[in-house]
């Protein structure tokens, strides 16, 4: 009935494996994501996940400017100059207003890492839906720079945020026994 | 502005979204063809819309101007319009054969155009008012004359308007003569209609009809011979019954006069200098 609870993470490791996760998942966009397309509209945005387990301990620029960074990141490898950073900046916004949407009612929130173990998996997989799909919707609309073309582009949409999910669950399948250790 | 300084201060995290944001559509913009020349054109049209709207601004803000400009040059043209009509109308104006005839009685002579400016009808005494004085080379008793035949003759003379006594006039006598027979009388008006006069001390042995042109006899210095006068509507007899006198259906329609011509007489002063020389010896004798 209670949340698990959470031991101290050492700041170094911390560190470390947030910068591991960034480049493992910039590398994963650019050497594999970048070039899937099933069906011709569903393109993996998985970088979107660094924001999604960004503790709510931290400051809001933080989000702002990780999602910033990663984007940017991402827009050099892929070759989308501005795309990737503009909507993960918005996204950077959204994060710590989106968290405690689904965050269980007695959890800390200055302390509250969001997780599948956290937040239980229908907590986490719907703030990482909630996020992804917004990274989804202003990287293909901007990528469009149109409305004229809506339908196609919210297929798109739905359906590169749909497969990116996939990407966060496996990630979190990876990550939550290290949580539990 | 405080606020304002005072709400970033607090939410700082505010400004560096937006400054990110900036930096990257810059780099979308300026790195990506397409969305570049998409925002290049939205923004030029957006520059337009507002350049448009300042336009228009400044326009209606001028439309006080461009009013009293165009209230200026519409009453020009209109004056311009009425002055040209008058031409048109004088250029192409089928004249009758009593106005031919006019015209060529009085091709010898200088002719002073002039518009009545008041004609006061209605009463025994009428007179006209005319837009020829001195300046113009107006002198009393000099004779008017309009489309349908005499009119009257100046009584004064102002430096740029004249007053003339007109046939319908109880005090007017002008000197005429039925056409072809050289009986002459003198017009006078009765005082009642403004379309006819009667002319008196017409000899009863003289042939006249109905429907006979009266004219001027020249026997005065103010009109010469044969201006068109009126034509014979009835013949009868004269208070003394010595003679006929003529009813006579003037030429010229009074109540609707308003071009007329003053004739500058050349000989005038020469047969008004002779009259007061033989006056002098005739009653000096």
């Amino acid at each position: 009935m209670f949340p698990p609870k959470l031991y101290p993470v050492p700041v170094l490791q911390t560190i470390f494996s947030r910068i591991a996760w960034f480049a493992a998942l910039i590398l994963l966009q650019a050497l594999v994501c970048s070039h899937i397309h099933l069906g011709g509209y569903a393109i993996p945005l998985p970088y979107v996940y660094l924001l999604c387990i960004l503790p709510m301990a931290a400051p809001r620029w933080v989000f702002i400017l990780t999602g910033f960074v990663t984007g940017l990141a991402a827009d050099i490898m892929v070759n989308t100059p501005g795309m990737a950073a503009a909507s993960m900046t918005a996204c950077g916004l959204l994060a710590p207003m989106v968290c405690p949407l689904f965050a269980p009612t007695d959890a800390e929130m200055d302390e509250f890492r969001p997780s599948a173990v956290t937040m239980k998996w229908s907590g986490f997989l719907s703030y990482a839906a909630v996020l992804t799909l917004a990274h989804c919707i202003l990287f293909f609309a901007i990528e469009a720079f149109t409305l004229s073309l809506w339908p196609e582009m919210a297929l798109t949409c739905l359906a590169s945020a749909a497969l990116t999910m996939l990407f966060i669950t496996a990630f979190e399948m990876l990550r939550k026994p290290h949580i539990k250790g | 502005m405080f606020y304002l300084l005072d709400f970033f201060r607090k939410n700082s995290y505010l400004l560096l979204f937006l400054v990110l944001e900036t930096v990257s559509f810059i780099l979308l913009f300026r790195f990506n063809h397409y969305q570049g020349s998409v925002w290049l054109s939205s923004a030029n049209e957006v520059a337009a819309g507002v350049q448009n709207l300042y336009t228009g601004i400044e326009r209606y803000t001028a439309l006080g101007q461009v009013n009293e400009r165009l209230t200026s040059e519409n009453l020009r043209l209109q004056m311009e319009n009425a002055r040209l009509r008058k031409a048109l109308t004088q250029a192409t104006h089928d004249s009758t054969l009593t106005e031919r005839l006019l015209a060529d009685h009085l091709a010898g002579y200088d002719l002073i155009p002039a518009t009545v400016v008041s004609n006061m009808v209605g009463t025994r005494h009428n007179y006209l008012v005319i837009d020829r004085g001195t300046n113009h080379g107006v002198r009393p008793e000099m004779g008017v004359v309009g489309g349908g035949g005499i009119v009257g003759i100046v009584y004064l003379a102002g430096a740029n308007h004249a007053l003339v006594i007109p046939v319908t006039n109880k005090k007017s006598s002008i000197s005429c003569r039925i056409r072809g027979q050289n009986y002459f009388g003198y017009l006078q008006w009765d005082g009642k209609s403004l379309l006819h006069a009667a002319v008196d001390d017409i000899p009863r042995y003289a042939r006249v009809k109905v429907g006979d042109v009266v004219e001027t006899s020249g026997y005065s210095s103010v009109f010469p011979p044969g201006l068109f006068v009126g034509r014979i509507k009835g013949i009868g007899n004269s208070a003394d019954g010595q003679s006929y006198r003529l009813n006579v259906t003037l030429g010229t329609d009074f109540a609707r006069l308003s071009d007329v011509c003053v004739i500058a007489t050349p000989y005038k002063a020469e047969i008004d200098t002779l009259r007061s020389k033989a006056d002098e010896d005739l009653l000096g004798e």
